[in-house]
């Protein structure tokens, strides 16, 4: 820089004031210094404009840069946090609670988040969970505690409730029938100064906060027998815990050492919508949202599609889910859930999971209702899997068996290749505790069990589908399936031990007191990878030849003692007996029914029958039942025992369900 | 002595400050031209009017998804164009290096490919290191077309294209969807409100102005320009079917809202007829596919189609059309061999030829031959006992595929017209009383066959 030499771009300046001064010669060196002068200050000037207009513009780009990729980032966000109502700033909430006969209800801030008065249903205690910093509804459930263990699955459920979260009780009808002490203690313990003292068709509302304060609580007593409490109307204020308490439970799940990042993401979305789920959101030793069971060897369904049918019952849906993905031999990509409703918990489980569920509009009222869901389920599926040959179809109050998939991957080619096949089901209808004994044994029986089942496609686009019951018909699916003009005389090939268990106790067919008579007893298998033995035995002609070799070994039992008694049966192990009963024509099941009903099995109808046989287990002994003279294996009563016969009891009141 | 100073300090600033400026403007320059991308500009390609950064952003694509085990395969006309061209050699030559960059070098701002839907699952983990190395990326997703059908399903909603970004290349990525009656199908691309709509020029992609369909393809494993890609076995052939692609969907809403005017026949002779022209159809599209003759739905089965997205079940037969230079004479020695004896023929090659098949129980299958004209299409009826021609005007049209009863099959594109050619403006209002003598509204009296030749333009068995 010292070394300065004359600047050229001065130059001309210079030359130009040369030529000015020679040619105005009023012009003197002052005016030429001037000259220079101001030109270097406006060169100056537009340096300065330039620099500043370079520093803004760099940091614009730079600003847009970071914008752009803020924005995926966004993009992102929103799907993961998308709270269920808008967050208020207010930190008291109000709170209404409303108990009577006939209805039920529950409104926040003004918002009714419940509301029940459908006859005939929503009888019990109706439980809210509402999150104690946003207000958000996380769960809400209703315990028929008329009905026998309901109170049990209440306690459960109460147990599950993070501590801090707010319960909102009601009763909408009874709620005190079979609300045994354990569970008034459970309510005692959350602050409930009524609870042990809840009677016969009480009312009784009740806010407060888990492990903490009572917000409030109303108690009306039946005066009669005959009569309900007054109704009442439980008006409160709730404090929220501060936002950073929110806050706290957000960095709280962030740094939770909950591994790989996509299962991580879906925990997080679950636990910060829903409560009630136990440890699938507690950070230490979270329950495992993803399984990983053995793979099959030589899966032949692992290309199935599984529809689970499923309706408003959250957390029987991911129980269901849990049993299902731990099944060996699972594909959860070709499970799809299908929801009846726009309901939000139901999705919400099955987004935990990492499934695709579809909601679907209801149609219709009750029975036609699930018969419309399954058909659009139906449908779905094979329009979404349309190289699928079969499809496996799921309710969501089932218990999967470990070896679902391998007992389907042994027997499906029976169904592609035997057309006198109508289904294959896990289930056993007459598969109970005391009846049921060989894993590995398959029975073809003619009526459809359900529960657990695989349908053709080609059975439900050439004949189903087109004929399908209309809305308005108020069929249920599955007694419309098992009709003659549906089923042709085709079959079922079952398990002796199922492999489902139906758990639901709430249903639209289901109570409590059903469900323990026909459900709860019934055998599951739990045994891995069971090799089902003489699979080909189950095709059609070969199970003729099969019966009649079981019946030529089977030893004929004394008809003159009484069957019902377990003295009829010797006390011997694996051995193979037959008895004889009435049986005058193909439809008459008199003594079956009768005798269906002291061995404790289902007896509601005729399940489980093949040409007038019936095949279950007593005492670790394979038992026969055959119907004389209607069956055609009559021929293998030998001449001197008389077919036994049972009167049904003289006054009966039609069936149960 | 002060004043010279004053002119010096004067100087020495202004020559520091232009000394800055031209160090400035170098700067701005050289970022401006880092931003546009030009990092690669040094690294390969060195032949001038190549675009060196479309085949870095290739290989940098094909690195990501054979990182996520995502099978793609390259579908983008240009570049098949081109290998289709060379193909013997490409595929002789598995895995050598080649000279130069040949195809992925050409000057384009995306490349496409196309994805199977079936075939991946876990696309967060993907986005994640697409944005990791360096891409931006778009995701277009829409209502599934296979629940769409369905009354009362919400739709999910399901990806149908991807775009990743680097620089200032773009690889559009298309999903495919199988679909009823084995095939292949992609979404239309269709933007939403809040994006970015210059993220691209959408405008210029090859795939999404409509949704195709297309068969599944077989494969293979090629090497080009050193990148290892998955192509279609025979490029031409899909250059072929993408030029004629375009599908179109069920007019679900308007069925669902025909059949709430008109509830649907569900008595046991529908149901039957239903399912025996259902596999009457599928029985004919095999035998025509075959053959490699196309064919479309036409008169009632394509009012059925269009009306109601199903068998119109009081029709009594499926109808087709062919164009007759598509005619070939196996047609009916192919179909007696399937089963579908000749019913009648009537005309001729050269004139109104129509063809009838016999199938299952009544049920019969009519074949109308179309012939085209300079600004119209027509075919051709003739009545057998008094041997009368009648001429059926038809505006010209394309053919579009479409799905139904689990086929895919071709159908007019310019639906409408073509309906209310036949059916006139009263097209959706059920008729049960139907003279193809007087009904349609497109019909023209064409004069009497010369009796001499009845026996050959008359044919009745």
């Amino acid at each position: 820089m010292d070394e300065w030499k004359p600047n050229p771009a001065v130059k001309p300046h210079k030359k130009r004031s040369w030529y000015l001064a020679w040619k105005y010669k009023l012009m003197n060196q002052r005016a030429l210094r001037k000259l220079c002068q101001t030109g270097a200050v406006l060169f100056l000037l537009v340096t300065v404009i330039v620099n500043i207009k370079l520093i803004l513009d760099t940091r614009r780009a730079a600003y847009e840069e970071e914008e752009e990729s803020a924005q995926d980032y966004d993009d992102e966000m929103l799907n993961v946090e998308v709270p269920r109502h808008p967050v208020s700033n207010k930190k008291v909430l109000d709170v209404e609670v409303y108990s009577s006969r006939s209805k039920v209800y529950v409104a926040v801030d003004g918002t009714t988040v419940l509301e029940d008065e459908a006859r005939e249903q929503g009888r019990g205690i109706h439980i809210i969970v509402l999150n104690q910093a946003t207000g958000h509804v996380m769960a809400k459930r209703v315990f028929d505690t008329y009905s026998p263990h309901e109170d049990e699955a209440m306690v459960l459920f109460l147990n599950m409730v993070a501590r801090g979260r707010i319960l909102i009780f009601t009763i909408k009808d009874e709620g005190s029938f079979h609300l045994k002490d354990t569970a008034k203690n459970v309510l005692k313990s959350l602050g409930s100064q009524a609870a042990p003292f809840l009677s016969w068709r009480d009312m009784w509302t009740f806010v407060g906060k888990k492990g903490g304060e009572v917000y409030g609580e109303k108690h009306t007593k039946s005066p009669a027998l005959s009569t309900w409490g007054d109704p009442v109307l439980l008006k409160t204020e709730v404090h929220l815990t501060s936002v950073e308490g929110h806050e706290d439970e957000q960095s709280f799940f962030s740094l939770v050492p909950w591994p790989d990042a996509e299962l991580t993401r879906r925990r997080k979305r679950f636990c910060s919508k829903v409560e009630g789920y136990g440890s699938v959101c507690s950070c230490k030793d979270p329950t495992p949202i993803e399984f990983n069971p053995d793979p099959l060897k030589d899966n032949k369904v692992f290309d199935v599609p599984v529809a689970v049918i499923a309706g408003n019952r959250p957390n029987y849906l991911y129980r269901m889910l849990r049993s299902l993905l731990s099944a060996q031999g699972v594909n959860p990509q070709m499970i799809t859930v299908f929801i009846d409703g726009y309901y939000e918990e139901p999705m919400d489980v099955v987004e935990l999971f990492g499934l695709s569920g579809i909601q679907h509009t209801p149609i219709s009222i009750k029975n036609a209702r699930v018969s419309q869901h399954y058909k659009a389920s139906l449908t779905a599926t094979f329009n979404l899997f349309p190289d699928a040959k079969f499809a496996v179809v799921l309710e969501e109050d089932l218990d999967i068996s470990v070896d679902f998939f391998s007992f389907l991957s042994q027997s499906i080619h029976l169904l592609e290749e035997d057309e006198s096949l109508y289904c294959i089901s896990a289930w056993n209808d007459q598969g109970y505790e005391h009846t049921a004994e060989d894993p590995s044994l398959l029975y073809r029986v003619e009526t459809m069990p359900g529960l657990g089942w695989v349908l053709r496609k080609s059975l439900y686009k050439d004949e189903l589908e087109p004929k399908w019951p209309t809305p308005e018909k108020l069929w249920d699916w599955d007694m419309w399936m098992r009709m003659p003009e549906q089923r042709k005389g085709r079959e079922c090939i079952i398990p002796d031990i199922s492999r489902s268990y139906h758990f639901g106790i709430v249903g639209l067919n289901m109570n409590g007191y059903f469900h323990e008579a026909y459900f709860k007893k019934h055998k599951f298998n739990t045994v891995p990878n069971v090799q089902l033995k003489n699979v080909e035995s189950l095709r059609k002609d070969a199970y003729e030849t099969e019966i009649h070799r079981l019946l030529g070994e089977a030893e004929v039992l004394d008809h003159s003692k009484n069957p019902c008694e377990d003295s009829f049966v010797p006390d011997t192990e694996g051995r193979v007996y037959v008895m004889f009963i009435r049986m005058e024509q193909e439809a008459d099941f008199t003594t079956w029914t009768q005798l269906a009903k002291c061995l404790h099995i289902w007896d509601l109808d005729v399940r489980g029958n093949h040409k007038g046989l019936w095949r279950l287990f007593r005492k670790k002994n394979h038992f026969l039942v055959v119907g004389v003279p209607a069956s055609p294996y009559s021929s293998k009563k030998p001449s001197s025992v008389t077919p036994i016969y049972m009167e049904p009891p003289a006054k009966e009141e039609g069936a149960v369900a | 002595m002060q004043k010279i100073n004053k002119n010096v300090v004067l100087a020495l600033l202004s020559l520091t400050s232009l000394v800055f400026l031209l160090f400035q403007l170098y700067y701005y320059k050289f970022y401006l031209s880092q931003k546009n991308g030009a990092v690669f500009s040094k690294v390969r390609g060195s032949q001038s009017g190549q675009d060196s950064t479309r085949w870095h952003v290739i290989r940098k694509f094909l690195g990501l998804i054979s990182s996520h085990n995502i099978p793609v395969y390259l579908i983008d006309p240009l570049i098949l164009g081109l290998v289709d061209k060379d193909i013997e050699q490409i595929r002789s030559s598995p895995g050598g290096p080649s000279p130069g960059c040949k195809y992925f070098c050409a000057q384009s701002d995306f490349t496409t490919f196309a994805l199977l839907d079936k075939t991946w699952k876990h696309e967060v983990g993907l986005f994640r290191t697409a944005e990791k190395m360096g891409f931006q990326w778009l995701k277009i997703i829409n209502k599934d077309p296979r629940l769409d059908g369905m009354d009362d399903l919400s739709g999910i909603e399901i990806p149908l294209h991807y775009i990743f970004k680097l620089a200032s290349h773009a690889i559009h990525l298309v999903v495919f969807y199988e679909r009823s009656g084995n095939y292949l199908w992609h979404g239309p691309l269709r933007l939403k409100q809040h994006m970015d709509r210059k993220f691209v020029p959408f405008r210029k992609l090859h795939f999404g102005r409509y949704p195709g369909a297309y068969e599944k393809p077989e494969l293979v494993l090629v090497s080009i320009d050193d990148l290892k890609v998955q192509i279609p076995k025979n490029p031409s052939s899909f250059l072929e079917e993408m030029s004629h692609s375009r599908f179109l969907e069920c007019r679900y809403r308007e069925a669902r809202a025909f059949f709430q005017l008109y509830p649907d026949d569900a008595s046991l002779d529908a149901v039957e007829f239903r399912k025996k022209a259902k596999s009457l159809l599928h029985l004919a599209a095999l035998t025509l596919n075959n053959l490699g003759v196309k064919f479309w739905l036409s008169s009632g089965t394509c009012l059925g189609w269009y009306r109601q997205c199903n068998v119109i079940p009081h029709s009594k037969d499926v109808d087709l059309g062919v164009f007759i230079r598509d005619y070939k004479a196996d047609i009916i020695p192919a179909f007696q061999k399937a089963g579908l004896p000749l019913k009648h023929k009537f005309g001729k090659v050269e004139d109104s030829l129509e063809l009838s098949f016999q199938g299952e129980d009544d049920v019969k299958l009519d074949i109308f031959f179309f012939y085209e004209e300079d600004d119209y299409i027509w075919n051709g009826g003739t009545q057998a006992k008094s041997g009368k021609k009648f001429k059926y005007l038809f505006p010209k049209f394309t053919l579009c595929w479409t799905e139904f009863v689990e086929l895919k099959v071709h159908v007019p594109c310019e639906t409408r017209q073509y309906v209310e050619a036949n059916y006139g403006p009263d097209w959706k209002v059920p008729v049960k009383t139907w003279d193809w003598k007087s009904s349609p509204s497109n019909v023209q009296y064409n004069g009497v066959w010369p009796v001499d030749e009845w026996d050959d333009v008359i044919q009745v068995y």
